[in-house]
């Protein structure tokens, strides 16, 4: 299994941070959607292009519906760079 | 990608790439009211407001943003509104939804292949060909009903977007062998559209087939295709947004008009002062090419009515020398309306170049491929739009096609006409300027003036003339199409389009006289002149002409009125001194959008007895066939 650098993970951080208008400092792998008011389904598109766009990985459509925290993002987005 | 200085409010000079991007800084934007002047913000006194209503058939987001962001960029403050989900078609038709009271300035219709076709998307040979054509038909029959709504219940300009055209048929290379295929019947769809509203002068037609074609029609982002009905990819939105604002520059009146070109490693490659006429690269060479199509596109956009002039550091005399004689040179001295070629500053040059072609600053593109020269005018500059190059002469032609700034939603034979019209008139300039007196301008001139009765063709322009001629305008009746027509058709009435040619080039229909005829007493409803061909006795031969063709009919005499307005002085004291007597004032009669004077709703009226007749002045030749 590919392991995110601690790179990938703050730029991943960053995007969510960006898409959903709240401070960088206060994004970690917990975040959840369904804690976080922002979090609505639009932005969890938004985010899942934004992260394709910005990092190269790619999602499929089972693991959009299945992350429910930023830690799952990430776990995804290493995968889908294999 | 050409730009003019940013106009956004931003810190840390954070450009906005991504969809995110303009929906934070939307976010930004909407959330702080505008301040003054934040970095190289635009007061929003200054921006000119537009409403935009947005009817996607799918769920389509992130495109009122990034409007607001990217209008900004260009003085736009962009307001929009989008239908709820699915609502389309039913916020066109009901006269009382959501959208008409947004009061929009212009609507995007957006509908998507699959909503429009339902399941035969999915299974288009499930039905016969002659079937098929039928659909298409009942189809195009629904979109026109909902465009219809739309230009009923407002005024916008509506902007309804064609299909894009599968790339996947189950056929596969049998497709083309049907008699009416499913991709065919789609282009038949989209021919169907632009049929339908090629004459319609509110409605166009967005080509989106070519849109997502441009883009690659295998972009498609499926996952968010099934989990939010989103049918074009988030990323796209810029890009779509990029192809609106071409429609929302034209509708504030941004488009610029006039081109202005550096010359060496412009439009050749080389220094002609020191590579010489036969050094420099022009022509049918991998060198010479790229500036010689260069030039070509050039002329096709001058043929479309802009204006073309040069701002270069050079010898005047090596300069003009390929202009006039080199064989690959296809722009000639003749097609531009300024040539500022010396060693003066540049941006001096172009405050010249705006000041003599009569247009404001911000009407400028200008073209150099010196880096510190665009650095320079934009900084001193900012209203002109400085491309930015790139120092590669084989992307010349590309930058210039990505320039989406000279749209316009009309183009009479007139405006097609304007870049040459500019250039002759700086030849004409060029004659006043030697000739001693009046009578040795107007003789050197040769003009024609040739009067007609008004046509179909005409008509359009006559109302064009008779909303937008201020100066010489004897009572500033602003008419639209339909009461020229209804002017043109009654027997108590002639209206006249008024050609003007002479020997530097044909201006074109540039006056219009609307007459009413009673047995005795003919009146001048209408007389105007545009600004271009006044001073030249031109208005002295339509005189002649109507109290010609008022003695030949048996009238008396010919009542002109006059208006007084801010801006027809030019027009004030004509009457008087071609013999006419002021026989009275009286209020206004009812006529539409009156632009009188404030506190003077007066009408003089002048009369002018036919007997005296009104003779034509010399050197003007009068052709009429009325």
């Amino acid at each position: 299994m590919c392991v995110l650098t601690m790179a990938k993970e703050n730029q991943i951080r960053k995007i969510v941070a960006s898409v959903l208008g709240v401070a960088a400092s206060s994004i970690t792998g917990e975040t959840a959607r369904n804690k976080t008011p922002e979090w609505d389904s639009f932005n969890h598109l938004l985010l899942v292009s934004e992260i394709e766009k910005q990092t190269g990985a790619r999602f499929t459509m089972k693991q959009v519906e299945q992350a429910k925290t930023v830690a799952d993002l990430e776990k995804f987005a290493a995968q889908g760079k294999d | 990608m050409a730009s003019a200085s940013s106009g956004l409010p931003t810190s840390g000079g954070f450009a906005p790439a991504t969809i995110a991007d303009f929906i934070a800084m939307a976010k930004k934007i909407r959330a702080a009211p505008v301040s003054p002047r934040s970095g190289k913000g635009k007061p929003a006194k200054e921006l000119k407001r537009l409403r935009v209503g947005l009817l996607p058939s799918f769920t389509l987001k992130g495109v009122g943003e990034t409007l607001l962001v990217k209008g900004r960029e260009m003085g736009l403050d962009v307001e929009s509104y989008c239908c709820s989900y699915g609502q389309h078609a039913l916020e066109a038709l009901d006269s009382k939804s959501g959208l008409y009271k947004f009061s929009p300035d212009i609507v995007f219709l957006f509908v998507d292949l699959q909503t429009l076709l339902g399941d035969a998307f999915f299974k288009p040979y499930a039905v016969s060909d002659e079937s098929r054509r039928n659909f298409v038909a009942s189809k195009l029959s629904e979109l026109k009903l909902v465009v219809a709504a739309i230009e009923k219940n407002s005024k916008a300009k509506i902007v309804v977007h064609n299909f894009e055209v599968p790339s996947y048929s189950p056929l596969g290379i049998l497709e083309t062998k049907s008699q009416f295929g499913f991709l065919e019947s789609v282009r038949a769809l989209n021919a169907g559209l632009a049929e339908t509203f090629r004459n319609n002068s509110r409605v166009f037609v967005f080509d989106y087939d070519s849109f997502c074609s441009r883009l690659g029609k295998d972009g498609v982002d499926w996952k968010s295709y099934y989990l939010g009905d989103l049918k074009l990819s988030l990323q796209r939105v810029p890009a779509l947004c990029d192809e609106y604002l071409t429609y929302l520059r034209t509708l504030a009146s941004l488009s610029k008009k006039c081109i202005v070109l550096d010359l060496d490693n412009t439009l050749w490659g080389g220094i002609v002062g020191e590579d010489g006429f036969d050094g420099i690269a022009l022509g049918p060479t991998p060198q010479g090419r790229p500036f010689w199509e260069f030039q070509k596109m050039l002329v096709a956009l001058l043929e479309r009515g802009i204006i073309l002039a040069v701002n270069s550091r050079n010898n005047p005399k090596d300069a003009l020398k390929v202009l006039r004689e080199h064989p690959y040179c296809v722009l000639k001295e003749k097609d531009f309306a300024c040539l500022k070629i010396n060693w003066s500053d540049k941006v001096s040059n172009m405050k010249e170049i705006a000041k003599e072609v009569n247009i404001g600053l911000d009407s400028l593109v200008f073209f150099d491929d010196d880096k510190a020269n665009r650095q320079v005018m934009r900084a001193a500059l900012p209203p002109v739009l400085t491309v930015e190059l790139p120092s590669d002469p084989a992307l010349y032609c590309a930058t210039l096609q990505s320039l989406r700034v000279f749209d316009s939603f009309q183009l009479t034979e007139e405006d097609a006409g304007r870049g040459k019209l500019y250039a002759q008139e700086r030849q004409r300039q060029e004659l006043h300027n030697v000739a001693s007196d009046l009578s040795e301008f107007l003789a050197g001139l040769g003009t024609v003036v040739s009067i007609e009765r008004a046509t179909s063709f005409s008509i359009p322009r006559i109302a064009q003339l008779c909303g937008k001629t201020n100066q010489f305008n004897m009572t500033t009746r602003r008419y639209s199409e339909d009461q020229v027509k209804a002017f043109a058709s009654s027997k108590k009435f002639e209206v006249y389009s008024i050609r003007v040619q002479d020997n530097f080039g044909d201006n074109g229909i540039t006056g219009a006289v609307i007459l009413e005829k009673a047995a005795s007493t003919w009146r001048v409803d209408s007389f105007l002149l545009s600004c271009r061909v006044i001073g030249r006795k031109v208005e002295d031969a339509v005189l002649h002409f109507i109290v010609a063709q008022a003695a030949k009919a048996g009238a008396n005499n010919i009542v002109g009125e006059f208006i007084a307005t801010e801006k027809n002085e030019p027009a004030k004291g004509f009457y008087s001194s071609s013999g006419f007597k002021l026989a009275s004032k009286t209020k206004a009669a009812k006529a539409p959008n009156l632009k009188a004077k404030k506190n003077s709703e007066d009408v003089e009226l002048w009369e002018f007895d036919v007997k005296k007749g009104f003779g034509l002045p010399k050197f003007i030749k009068l052709e009429s066939k009325a």
